[in-house]
């Protein structure tokens, strides 16, 4: 009896075993996907595509005309005003130059105008229809072409993809045509006044004399150069970085295109030394700058091309309306006592050198100087 | 039969501990009263990364567990034909349908929408896919099934001696013969619900143990098994003996009776059998997964599976292997506390323990509101049960105190 | 009579096993609807505005939160989850931008091919459809909470506050926008259309040719097409998916095991009857000594 009794608890627990083994039979793999039938030609270009040679035919994107080899920015509207749903948003304004000018650092104007066939440019809604409409999913319709345009770019460099930096707010909105900045170079458009470093120290592996300095500050004041006109390559995202990227390293001829594009001509020393260089002093030209003439813009008395040519040394050769009968001895710094006044000024200057100080010995005998017993008195605004 | 036959037990309802019961029970329905009120929000400490607490794991999984004496006894007497152990049946009977129902109660707590609670009845609902509907179906009919069983207890205290009072004694000929009619009745068919409890019972009880396997990333490797199901049968089987004997030495104690240790340790032979055959299926289990590599992490949840495996399983086993030990009420108590304590703990590590949310931001502890009610419901339990043995006739008593019940009849009626 | 039954009744038990265990190869297949819709999300295009959060709440008619409470993209980084008045939300995640940027990830339902959320379901308040969505019918629904606890994404949200009409609370997949021939308010919204809307077959194209296009932008995997068993929506990543917030799960539908447990349980309901068999037989055959005691025996 007893032992039935165990038979039979058994069995019944082999009965939920068995169950259970019935449970975890095999079942089906849910892995396997189907792949949905597709025309390869489509994308293909040979009847074999792998991996490593995929012979993807090019989409439109690829078979783009440049925009700029045709066109001038001159043609394009200044600013655009985006504003088909300015019942929803307020109208976006789209300073098209300013973005044109920029956008020569990057890609020039495929950066946007990446697809543009022969003929005329096309604009976005051409190819990007109302969503839901294009046959293509890959493609964006109308509201993501501009937005991912904008955003992606803004992103990157301005850190900001806030919708207030395009659209305006729908309440009072802004009557400005748009822009307000005008200028000609990469530091004047659209972007923040940049702090320009007065000067930067290269340290070179030339041998001997292996420091470069370079004068920022005076290529660009002096010389009148534009941020891309060295900058060549530079893009937004250069300097939009938290990390910067690692940039690869130029070779020798790289780094010198940059400067000798002007300094072809000169030694290496002219760029190379053991030590830093001098800020350029205006003393060294033989022409030290007197109170006046060192608030005055280089190129107010330099004003010709890349090269700064040496001026003549006398007043009129800038003043040339300066005359014995108007010149007002006190912007000199020294106010001609009447004594002196009546004395012609080829008298003391001898020679016409006007740059330099009178010798007193033609009438006086006393060795005196013009800073011991001066021919009048120093005006006191001097310094 | 030689043994003694079940009746009402006579004595004091109020003791010091009923008392106390009834104090923790009162609390208990007034959370519960304020959780249908207030939701679900205010009273537990439940969220979207911990969507079951306390309630599904004591409440409900406990619950349903503990209550599997009625089953393993059911099967032991009537379909394996241990008369010996005749005189537990009605105990472990009560003990599931009130356990079951008050898993139902406690499960209604839980509910968002408790009083959708029937809406798996509704066919065009009823889901196959769903594990937790197996369960509910399961447990409903069961239950059924319980109160069915339990029919038979209640005609033979109240036939022959039905007596409404007042104006209502026109009915007594019609509830006399409707009484009659269903012991009939039921007398010839009950054979086929008492099997049809069993199989239930199995089915559920592993049901159990499957729900959690449907939440493979948020378990931990300890207790996410496919096995669980067999585990969680194999251990509601173990747990169902010595809750029988749990009960039994407290309700003798209670009721100051003298315990009918032949019959315990009887039944105690059989625990260490199943508790080493699972046991071991939770061994091999956890090496063919490769999860054994857990176990000695020191985490939480390492400690909490030794305590688990090492406290509920292997030391009762031990204890119960040592015919000596069978044969002390001390030892059987404790032996088979530890295995009630041991399942417990299951239950809690699998729906609790093992239980990390994805994106969990903190852990998981009831709140006080859920921690008094589910003491609450406990101890309105054990005081429905102490009622129970009381009016019905459940415990089997020594010969010298039936008498006394039978005078006594009339008390008693009123008192139901 | 009574014995004879059950022999019957155990007779064809067996029988039964034999035929269930023969057909027990097969598991419910993947519910793989070529016209099943999806949504593409391409992480490497959101800019995390939180305009799809602003879009999800208003169709939804969540909370009445205006736009301007949208706007602060601060949250983005708090790692939220989904919750019961807000389906969906962008969480910022590190995709190593050149620039420094975060990238973005919008999170809501993935609406699976075998939701573990349906399967859970016991009373069918969520539901498959074939379009693609997972809808859930609170009027089902009975607050058990079994989908939460299913769903690998941690995704349903309930509404613990209300006490008496709780609901879970998830991503609709915009069902009813979808049946007007509608987009869902999210893609509708996204301004830089990272959000592809489309036959999910044509998505997982989309994607791969977006990998094969820009190898060097994107991680070459798309998530969701045998994550879980595939789901509805999928994302593109620029960095491994490891990284992201999204849990690493291999293409097993995820109830299978518990489907497959149940259904082999329940196969023809043969191992319950075989169970009942069995008890049955035994519980008469060991009877044969003292049937004389049937009166007593019946009264437990």
């Amino acid at each position: 009896m007893k032992r039935k009794d165990n038979i039979f608890g058994i069995s019944a627990v082999i009965t939920i075993v068995i169950g259970l083994a019935v449970a975890f039979g095999p079942t089906a793999d849910l892995s396997a996907r189907e792949m949905p039938k597709v025309n390869c030609s489509q994308c293909h270009s040979c009847e074999t595509p792998t991996a490593q040679n995929p012979c993807l035919t090019n989409c439109p994107r690829m078979s783009q005309v440049n925009v700029a080899g045709r066109h001038d920015l001159s043609e394009a509207p200044k600013v655009l005003i985006l504003n088909k749903l300015v019942n929803q948003y307020g109208a976006v304004h789209f300073n098209h130059k300013l973005h044109a000018e920029m956008a020569g650092m990057n890609q020039g104007c495929t950066t946007c105008h990446h697809y543009s066939p022969e003929g005329h440019i096309s604009p976005c809604s051409e190819c990007h229809g109302k969503e839901g409409q294009s046959a293509n999913l890959g493609q964006p319709g109308l509201k993501g072409a501009f937005h991912r345009q904008c955003i992606s770019c803004h992103r990157e460099w301005s850190h900001d993809t806030d919708c207030r930096i395009c659209h305006m707010p729908l309440e009072g909105k802004s009557t400005s045509s748009g822009t307000t900045i005008d200028s000609t170079d990469i530091v004047g458009i659209s972007h923040v006044r940049l702090v320009e470093p007065e000067k930067k120290v290269y340290y070179t592996s030339y041998k001997g004399k292996p420091v470069v300095t370079f004068f920022h500050k005076d290529h660009t004041e002096l010389f009148n150069l534009r941020c891309v006109d060295c900058h060549t390559k530079e893009n937004c995202s250069g300097c939009h970085d938290i990390e910067k990227p690692v940039r690869a390293a130029k070779s020798e001829a790289e780094v010198h295109a940059v400067c000798s594009g002007c300094h072809a001509s000169n030694s290496c020393e002219t760029c190379h030394d053991s030590r830093e260089k001098p800020a350029f002093a205006h003393g060294s030209t033989g022409w030290p700058l007197n109170q006046y003439h060192v608030k005055l813009e280089c190129r107010g008395c330099h004003p010709t091309g890349k090269r700064i040519s040496r001026l003549r040394a006398d007043c009129v050769a800038c003043h040339g309306s300066w005359n014995p009968q108007n010149f007002q001895h006190a912007v000199t710094g020294l106010q001609l006592d009447k004594t002196h006044a009546e004395v012609d000024c080829g008298d003391c200057h001898r020679d016409k050198r006007y740059d330099v100080k009178p010798d007193c010995s033609t009438c006086h005998d006393d060795n005196r100087s013009p800073e011991k017993a001066p021919p009048g008195h120093y005006v006191k605004t001097r310094g | 039969m030689a043994h003694d036959v079940a009746a009402p037990v006579q004595a004091p309802f109020f003791t010091t501990g009923t008392r106390i019961l009834a104090a923790i029970a009162g609390i208990g329905i007034a959370v519960y009263i304020f959780r249908l009120i207030a939701g679900l929000g205010m009273v537990t400490n439940l969220d979207n990364q911990y969507p079951w607490g306390l309630w599904i794991a004591i409440d409900v999984a406990c619950g349903v567990a503990l209550a599997a004496g009625g089953f393993t006894t059911a099967a032991l007497v009537h379909i394996f034909h241990q008369e010996k152990y005749h005189p537990v049946v009605r105990p472990a009977l009560l003990t599931a349908l009130l356990g079951y129902t008050f898993v139902v109660i406690g499960l209604l707590a839980d509910l968002g929408r408790y009083y959708n609670v029937w809406h798996p009845m509704i066919p065009f609902m009823w889901q196959g896919n769903s594990v937790l509907f197996e369960v509910g179906i399961c447990v409903m009919i069961y239950l059924t099934v319980l109160y069915i069983e339990f029919v038979p207890i209640a005609t033979e205290r109240f036939k022959g001696r039905v007596h409404l009072l007042g104006r209502l004694s026109v009915f007594d000929r019609l509830i006399e013969w409707a009484i009659t009619l269903a012991d009939k009745t039921l007398g010839r068919v009950m054979s086929l619900f008492i099997i049809a409890g069993v199989v239930l019972s199995c089915l559920h009880q592993s049901s159990l143990g499957t729900l959690m396997v449907i939440a493979p990333t948020k378990m931990h490797p300890l207790w996410y098994t496919p096995m669980s199901p067999l585990l969680f049968l194999l251990s509601a089987i173990a747990v169902g003996f010595p809750m029988v004997i749990f009960e039994s030495i407290l309700a003798s104690r209670s009721f100051k009776l003298k315990p009918e240790l032949d019959i315990l340790s009887g039944l105690a032979r059989f625990i260490p059998v199943i508790l080493g055959l699972y046991l071991s299926v939770k061994i091999i289990d956890l090496i063919l997964r490769g999860a054994w590599v857990y176990l000695f992490d020191g985490s939480p949840a390492s400690l909490m599976y030794f305590l688990e495996l090492g406290g509920g399983v292997l030391l009762p086993l031990i204890i119960l292997m040592i015919p000596k030990a069978r044969g002390s009420v001390g030892w059987l108590f404790t032996a088979a506390a530890l295995v009630i304590g041991g399942v417990a703990l299951n239950r809690i590590n699998v729906f609790l323990v093992a239980y990390t949310p994805l994106y969990a931001t903190k852990t998981y502890f009831p709140s006080p509101f859920e921690i008094a009610l589910t003491a609450g419901l406990i101890a309105l339990l054990v005081l429905a049960y102490r009622a129970a043995v009381m009016i019905f006739p459940v415990i089997a008593l020594p010969a010298g105190v039936r008498p006394m019940v039978v005078e006594n009849k009339n008390k008693a009626l009123a008192g139901a | 009579m009574k014995r004879r039954d059950i022999l019957k009744l155990a007779g064809a038990g067996g029988v039964l096993l034999l035929s269930g265990t023969a057909a027990a190869g097969d598991t419910q297949g993947m519910a793989s609807n070529d016209d099943a819709l999806g949504v593409l999300v391409d992480t490497t295009v959101c800019i995390g505005c939180r305009k799809c959060e602003w879009a999800c709440n208003q169709a939804n008619a969540l909370s009445s939160r205006d736009s301007k409470a949208f706007e602060d993209k601060s949250v983005c980084r708090k790692q939220r989850r989904p919750v019961d008045d807000a389906f969906t939300v962008v969480n910022a995640f590190d995709g190593r931008r050149s620039d420094g940027e975060p990238s973005y990830m919008k999170i809501q339902c993935m609406h699976c091919f075998k939701p573990a959320c349906v399967s859970a379901c016991l009373v069918g308040a969520l539901r498959k459809t074939p379009e693609g969505p997972v809808t859930y019918d609170s009027w089902k629904c009975m607050g058990c909470r079994y989908c939460m606890v299913a769903c690998p994404f941690q995704i349903p949200a309930y509404e613990y506050s209300d006490p008496l009409t709780p609901r879970v609370r998830k991503c609709t997949f915009c069902a009813e926008r979808l049946g007007e021939g509608k987009k869902p308010a999210c893609v509708e919204i996204c301004p830089n259309e990272a959000l592809t809307f489309g036959k999910r077959r044509d998505l997982v194209m989309l994607a791969y040719s977006r990998i094969r296009q820009f190898p060097d932008r994107y991680v070459d995997h798309v998530y969701g097409e045998n994550e879980a068993g595939g789901t509805s929506w999928m994302y593109l990543s620029p960095v491994d998916f490891t990284k992201t917030e999204l849990p690493a799960l291999n293409s097993r539908p995820i109830p299978e095991i518990t489907e497959t447990i149940q259904h082999g349980v329940f196969r023809w309901f043969v191992p319950p009857v075989l169970l009942y068999g069995i008890l049955g037989l035994s519980m008469i055959s060991m009877k044969t000594g003292d049937q004389d005691k049937k009166e007593d025996d019946n009264g437990a």
